[in-house]
């Protein structure tokens, strides 16, 4: 058995143990006790009924019998006969069906199914109803977003940048998937508190850790993150409290609770739970979207495989017969390129240029819109004919030779001066001249592949130092044969802030004629060499491959050993058009040059005799020849390589789930909740007015040996005095387990409750977040206790507890007020009557689109977002709330769907009282305000919902206008109208014909742009006028 | 009995559709049943109409407040604070000290150093206030003002800071100012909401929790008045419906609504009856307000609803057009005002000036500073000045630091400072002419009466005649208010 040790758990329980009898600590020094109240658990935690586990009553005796139904019936009507008053009669089988609908599904009954309930003469007709919306998917939906309201969902972050969150749905869906399924209430629970700790934890059992992920994520520029992580877990820890225990732990968070026995300590026991869990997002694409890809990428691995086998049996089969008469016939370039030993390299526009051991420049750092390069380079050559300038592809993606945004470059102007040292006793020259071969070692790392050399460089050198001067130079004045021609030449002029008294004679070089292997039509290499800046070298749309430009000299230049070519690149087209991989060469055979794109390296190879080549180089001509010479490898590899690109990508869909960190982060109490002011460490524990606490790991905490002395070591201390041990400390897990432990004596209390409250439109306990001392007493406590423990014996079933109470007499009274009641009992807490509430937001859209015919019955996935005016979406931070308005279906989906973004929530929502989505909601309030009424009346989606009733009503066969007003009444409130109802309607009908009558063109705007039968638009918009005031009735908003 | 119910429903009824004082009707309601002790719990207010005029605990100076929320946070050292010690101190280090312990969003604290301001202050009025030269005009009100250099906040971002200054509270899901108001005192408007957002330049950080009723009914959120299409959301009548149709619909409405009553007699259908009957006066009420053809071209011109903005390169975003939009709506705050509405908000983003500060406050002064004087002088000359609370404020103030973000050219603007700031009240019984407060001579801390944002809320709420410990609301098992747990009325701010 493993040993436990104690010292680690022994803090966590001592806290446990005396935090009732911590007062006034707010974890700094004694000094602050004076600041804050008294908890006196003698006083609260013993006597308070809520602290007390809930023990089942029994069932009280009435006098009237056939009232009772179920033990519901039994304690409210015996509360009843108390007080000398009659439940209300059974509500009408209309009121019935629709009540149960809007309770069970948020949705108005069809007017077939009242029709049908209504005609059922069967004795358990309506436990048959029950039964039958308790299987419905839209019951999750429904359910869930009660659960949803607890969960604070939202789809944004929340903060000022507010970023959405795309894939906040997945946890949507589990709590709708899950209460559809009843999974029962503990399991479903803890699932959602620590599901990423059970064994062999599931996809579904990690999204449902979401539940504590829609806590709010600042990203504005310059937040302390660790400040905000902190309030995410005060978040978590607030939001258990409530949910599960009914009890406002945050009061705690600061000092101890003024009238609840629960310490600051103890509040951060229960952070401790929480501060060890990390946010993850796990990657968690749907069946269909996995399903979807892996179609798609079964289909992509088919070609793929296709395309390769095709490649292989080429390769196989007949390439190298085409590689050997390729090489019997292929023209080598007449030139013969030396690379350049480039010494300085320097931008204009602050660019960073590095020369590669391969002579390559490779440009980083600032990326200016303009630049000029000046390279200082040397050369072996004697004589020079022509230079030649190589681009490279940036093999990173995306990218090119150029600097600018797709790759591109512009060279404006390309120019090469030729420049010596005049000074004869330049120091240096003393060492006397160096042979190409000693230059080469001492600074060329790539040999200038001469013909004559070529055969003594077959292995290159392979390293260069850079740190040795550049080869010394002799003191021949470099000029061009046919010295004299014109100014300019040889100009010697002292070099400024130099040491020795040096001059330079700098001669420009003529270029006169220029290739390249490509150029588009506007941008040739002629233009680089002809003084105009304006014009120049481009590549487009060839941006991902080497290109080449060679551009002659006008006469034959003699290169004096030690002279150095000086090369001006000029870019002055803008935007980042600036080269970012080059290298120079030159040659000194005749011309005309031709740009070939032969690399050096294959000419060389090709000139080497079969039988002379190495195997590196054989395998260095066989890539090339199938890469870039082979027409059948090249179309091959292209499909590939296009084929590539169309490989279908994994979902993105990511859920967001905690999970627990391996390395424990340890817990202090934060002083005055303060995240920078560090009190005492604590362990993870509970609250000592509850229950005990268990941990799995370390067994019955109660029943560790007793404590000498109070430590406030950590978990380190417990490390060092036995070997081998790691300290366990209690998870979340325990944390969820706890709550579900028989003896918890709020979770199943709290539950029931809130369950009853949806059900009644307020609790047995009416503070239903608030079982603490100063929340309300139940006004009827043995039917909470006895729902309480029934509902644990229904193995915590959300829908049977949910069955039982809706098949209850109490439960299907009639709603209304009655007179001897609104005196006695204005709130209904004695139960005579139901409750009639105004629907919920997303109801009040739901039932619009029902009745309408309009709503869409999809279950789960995204969030939509229905118009919305642009300057409302603008109201989020500085324009970044994108809302594009969803098209088709989506824009009659379920309002449970609608995108909810923190800052800028959808107004229609806010307007009917939704919660705001930032802190837990136990309880929606329910305002009755103008802008419902405007909402209702004016809203384009709510007016879109008369007009569709209206054209819906005079799409259906009918005998006259008074049969199709009957039918948009029945439609909208499941019950036929009065006669001074119908005869009020009639009379609006005809008024509404006939001022449609006097103003025609009125009536196709009314009628809707999809009115489709043009002759009727008369008809439909009187309609209309009688389908948008039947919608805005109360009752039609009303759950009676 | 029968009878009673009757005459208690329509009592209910008749006071919500025609009561805009006494409200007698519902007080009575709600105290019969207080009577019966089962509705002593409840929280206030008791009676069905939420918005039901309510008296406040004592008797007030302010009955309507005007709050102008320059979001961002202004410079208060380049607009009411003059620090020339920053000019002589400009270019060099703060002694470490100061800033160790100290939390920035952007400044990089070793390199950090003073940045002077180029901006004159001289002084104005008879009280002798010392102003920036970015607000001449407000400079003419001075006797009216009361400048609070030492006010102080626990939030150094922006959304923090914002819910902060409007909710006393850091946190989302609490009410503002403006619910609290009318959540504590009602609203005398029978045709406007009581609690009206007006908007200018770009989006907030905050967005719309800056004017949320947070755990208060919705009936206490402010409602949105909006700079194109209708001025309020779904105001006008759907296409080819005509006020006439309109008319003849909303009677249907009401009809049927007094006929379900009399089958089902829930004082909550009245209720419904009377936001109907609220929503089809505010049809009328709310586009005569936005109308200003009845305004003197004086008056416009005072308030300079025409002028163009000047030009300026990579402001804040906001668009075009901010100059006629802010002065607009500081016409429209007096509307408002005259019409009976409690709690009018101008916001307009952005002053978070941490770069080209010198030239974007001159812009965002410049649309600022004439408009907001021209209402003062309005309401004073309306007489409205004596009862109307008119607040300029921001979330937080700036650094005497020169931001030096990386990747930024360094000192051209400020970071956040909420360790101290400067804001200004006037009317609506507030002592006018004169300074509260005082910081250090570099600006970085008080020395002299600090004001934290609880303290500056319970004196609003004093002001209007309540108390802020008793001004509650109990949710989630606690009884919270707009000051948290702190607070405390600011004398000398009282007239």
């Amino acid at each position: 058995m493993k040993r436990i040790s104690t010292s680690h758990i022994l803090v966590a329980l001592l806290a446990v143990f005396t935090a009732a009898n911590v007062d006034a600590n707010d974890g700094a020094s004694p000094a602050s006790k004076a600041e804050s109240p008294t908890v006196s658990p003698e006083h609260s935690s013993h006597s308070h009924w809520a602290f007390k586990p809930p023990v089942r009553p029994e069932v009280p005796e009435t006098t009237t019998r056939t009232w009772i139904r179920n033990p519901i019936d039994a304690f409210v009507l015996s509360r009843l006969e108390k007080e000398k008053l009659a439940p209300s009669p059974e509500a009408d089988r209309r009121t019935l069906i629709r009540r149960l609908s809007f309770d069970l599904l948020g949705l108005p009954p069809r007017i077939e199914d009242v029709d049908a309930f209504v005609a059922d003469k069967r004795p358990d007709a309506y436990d048959l109803l029950v039964d039958r919306l308790l299987a419905s998917p839209h019951f999750g939906e429904r359910w869930g977003r009660h659960w949803l309201d607890l969960a604070r969902y939202a789809d944004s972050d929340g903060y000022e940048k507010d970023t959405a969150r795309p894939y906040a749905y997945l946890f949507r869906d589990w709590v709708i998937d899950a209460v559809n399924r009843d999974l029962p209430f503990d399991q479903f629970s803890i699932e959602q508190l620590a599901g990423d700790l059970l064994p062999g934890a599931t996809e579904a059992q990690k999204i449902a850790t979401g539940f504590h992920r829609n806590t709010l994520t600042n990203k504005e520029g310059g937040v302390d993150q660790e400040e905000f992580r902190c309030k995410a877990t005060v978040d978590r820890v607030s939001t258990t409290a409530t949910v599960w225990l009914g009890l406002t732990v945050g009061c705690a968070e600061c000092h101890n609770h003024k009238y609840d026995p629960i310490a600051q300590r103890e509040f951060y026991q229960l952070y401790a739970f929480f501060n060890n869990a990390s946010e993850k997002d796990l990657p968690a694409p749907g069946p269909a979207e996995l399903a979807q890809y892996r179609q798609e990428k079964e289909r992509w691995d088919e070609e793929r495989d296709r395309l390769q086998s095709e490649l292989a049996a080429y390769l196989r089969e007949k390439a190298a017969a085409n590689q050997t008469a390729w090489e019997q016939k292929v023209k080598l370039p007449a030139e013969r390129w030396a690379i350049l030993t480039v010494t300085k390299a320097a931008s204009a526009g602050g660019s960073d240029l590095k020369v590669q051991n391969d002579g390559t420049v490779v440009v980083t750092g600032k990326n200016p819109d303009k630049d000029t390069y000046t390279l200082e380079a040397t050369t072996d050559l004697k004589n020079v004919t022509g230079f030649r300038l190589e681009v490279f592809d940036d093999p990173a993606p995306g990218k090119g030779p150029g600097r600018s945004r797709n790759g591109n470059f512009v060279l404006s102007e390309f120019k090469v001066n030729v420049e010596l040292e005049s000074e004869r006793d330049w120091k240096s020259a003393a060492t006397g001249p160096a042979t190409p071969q000693e230059s080469r070692r001492a600074g060329s790392p790539h040999p200038n592949p001469l013909p004559k050399e070529r055969e003594k460089q077959a292995a290159p050198a392979a390293t260069s130092d850079r740190s040795k001067p550049a080869p010394a130079l002799e003191s021949t004045l470099p000029l061009p044969k046919g010295e004299g021609r014109g100014e300019g030449e040889g100009i010697a002029k002292p070099i400024e802030g130099s040491e020795h008294r040096k001059s330079r004679a700098v001669t420009p070089i003529t270029l006169q004629q220029a290739s390249a292997d490509h150029a588009p039509k506007d941008w040739p290499v002629e233009g680089a060499i002809d003084g105009n800046a304006k014009t120049g070298w481009a590549i487009d749309p060839q941006f991902d491959q080497r290109h080449v430009a060679v551009f002659e000299t006008e006469e034959n230049i003699e290169v004096p050993a030690g002279a150095k070519l000086i090369f001006h690149l000029d870019q002055q087209y803008g935007s980042q058009h600036t080269l970012e991989r080059f290298r120079l060469a030159a040659t000194s055979s005749s011309g005309p040059l031709k740009a070939d794109l032969m690399p050096d390296s294959i000419v060389w190879i090709l000139e080497t005799p079969v039988e002379r080549r190495t195997q590196k180089e054989k395998d260095a001509l066989a890539k090339y020849y199938r890469e870039v010479v082979d027409p059948s490898t090249r179309t091959l590899n292209g499909q590939l390589v296009a084929h590539a690109k169309k490989e279908s990508k994994f979902p993105e869909t990511k859920a967001q789930t905690l999970a627990e960190n391996e390395k424990p982060r340890q817990t202090y109490i934060h002083i005055r909740g303060d995240f920078l002011r560090k009190g005492e460490e604590v362990m993870p524990g509970t609250l000592a007015v509850l229950h005990a606490f268990k941990s799995r790991k370390v067994g019955q905490a109660s029943s560790l040996p007793p404590v000498e002395k109070h430590s406030q070591e950590g978990p380190s201390s417990g490390s060092k005095e036995g070997t081998g041990w790691k300290p366990v400390l209690p998870d979340r897990l325990d944390l969820a387990e706890w709550l579900f432990d028989p003896a918890n004596p709020l979770t199943a209390r709290v539950t029931a409750n809130r369950i009853w409250s949806r059900l009644f439109g307020r609790g047995l306990v009416a503070t239903e977040n608030d079982f603490g001392t100063r929340g309300e007493s139940p006004s009827h406590p043995e039917l909470l206790d006895w729902l309480a423990t029934e509902f644990q014996r229904l193995g915590w079933s959300r829908k049977e507890l949910i069955k039982l109470i809706v098949t209850s007499s109490v439960y299907r009274q009639s709603s209304e007020p009655r007179s001897e009641l609104l005196a006695r009992d204005p709130n209904n807490l004695l139960l005579a009557r139901q409750s009639r509430f105004r629907l919920e937001a997303e109801c009040v859209r739901d039932a619009f689109l029902s009745a309408a015919g309009l709503i869409s019955p999809v279950i789960g996935g995204p969030s939509i977002r229905p118009p919305l005016p642009s300057d409302i979406a603008a109201l989020g931070y500085a324009n970044s709330v994108k809302w594009k308005d969803s098209e088709g279906a989506d824009r009659y989906r379920r309002g449970l769907y609608i995108h909810f973004q923190r800052t800028v929530p959808y107004p229609m929502l806010m307007t009917f009282d939704a919660p705001d989505s930032n802190v837990t909601c136990t309880r929606r309030e329910r305002s009755n305000t103008p802008l419902q009424a405007l909402t209702t009346l004016n809203d384009p989606v709510f007016y879109e919902c008369a007009q569709a009733l209206g054209r819906r009503i005079a799409g259906q066969p009918a005998a006259d206008a008074s049969d199709q007003i009957r039918r948009v009444f029945e439609l909208c409130l499941s019950r036929p109208p009065t006669k001074a109802e119908f005869d009020r309607l009639t009379r609006l009908h005809e008024d509404y014909s006939e001022l449609i009558r006097r103003a025609p063109e009125q009536a196709a705007p009314i009628a809707g742009s999809h009115g489709g039968d043009a002759g009727r638009s008369a008809e439909i918009a009187a309609l209309v006028g009688v389908a948008r005031t039947v919608m805005n009735l109360d009752e039609f908003v009303t759950r009676e | 009995m029968e009878s009673n119910f009757r005459e208690i429903v329509q009592l209910t009824r008749r006071d919500f559709l025609t009561s805009t004082a006494s409200g007698l009707g519902a007080l009575a309601f709600a105290s019969m049943l207080k009577a019966d002790g089962l509705l002593a719990k409840d929280p206030a207010p008791t009676a069905r109409n939420p918005l039901e005029p309510r008296p406040p605990h004592f008797a007030p100076k302010a009955n309507a407040c005007i709050f102008i929320f320059m979001e961002g946070a202004p410079s208060q050292m380049d607009l009411f604070d003059p620090k020339p010690k920053l000019n002589e101190l400009h270019g060099q280090k703060l002694p470490e000290s100061l800033v160790k312990e100290v939390r920035f969003a952007f400044i990089q604290k070793d390199s950090a150093v003073i940045m002077g301001s180029p901006r004159q202050f001289t002084k104005h009025g008879q009280c002798g206030m010392e102003l920036s030269d970015l607000l001449p005009h407000l400079g003419s009100c001075a006797d009216d003002i009361a400048l609070i250099r030492s006010m102080h906040t626990d939030q150094f971002n922006h959304h923090p800071g914002q819910l902060m200054m409007n909710c006393g509270v850091a946190t989302f899901g609490k009410p503002t100012i403006g619910a609290w108001l009318n959540y504590g005192l009602g609203s005398v408007c029978q045709n406007l909401p009581g609690y009206v957002v007006l908007t200018a330049g770009r989006g907030t950080s905050g967005g719309a929790s800056l004017w949320s009723s947070g755990f208060l009914p919705s009936n206490y959120a402010g409602v949105l008045f909006r700079n194109q299409g209708d001025p309020v959301l779904n105001l006008s009548n759907p296409p080819g419906i005509t006020s006439e149709m309109q008319h003849l619909g909303l009677d249907a409405i009401m009809d049927l609504n007094k006929l379900r009553m009399k089958t089902v007699a829930d004082p909550e259908i009245a209720s419904r009856i009377s936001a109907y009957e609220l929503a089809f006066k505010m049809q009328t009420s709310a586009p005569e307000l936005m109308d200003l053809s009845g305004e003197s071209k004086a008056t416009l011109e005072a308030y300079g609803v025409d002028r163009d903005d000047p030009r300026l390169k990579a402001d804040r975003g906001g668009g075009p057009g901010q100059y006629r939009a802010f002065a607009r709506n500081c016409l429209l705050a007096r509307r408002l005002v005259e019409r009976g509405v409690r709690f009018v908000n101008i916001y307009h983003a952005s002053w978070d000036h941490h770069s080209n500060l010198n030239a974007e406050l001159k812009f965002n002064a410049g649309m600022a500073d004439q408009p907001i004087a021209a209402l003062l002088k309005d309401l004073k000359q309306r007489g409205l000045l004596d009862t109307t609370l008119l607040i300029w404020g921001s979330e937080f103030g700036r650094t005497p630091l020169g931001e030096n973000r990386i990747g930024r050219e360094p000192n051209t603007g400020r970071d956040h400072h909420p360790f101290a700031f400067s804001l200004w009240m006037a009317g609506g019984g507030v002592k006018g002419g004169q300074v509260i407060g005082e910081t250090d001579e570099i600006g970085w801390s008080i020395v002299k009466e600090p004001i934290h944002i609880n303290d500056f809320h319970a004196t609003i709420l004093h002001l209007f005649g309540l108390d802020h410990e008793r001004l509650t609301y109990r949710f989630q098992g606690r009884d919270f208010r707009l000051t948290d747990v702190a607070g405390k009325v600011f004398e000398k701010l009282l007239a």
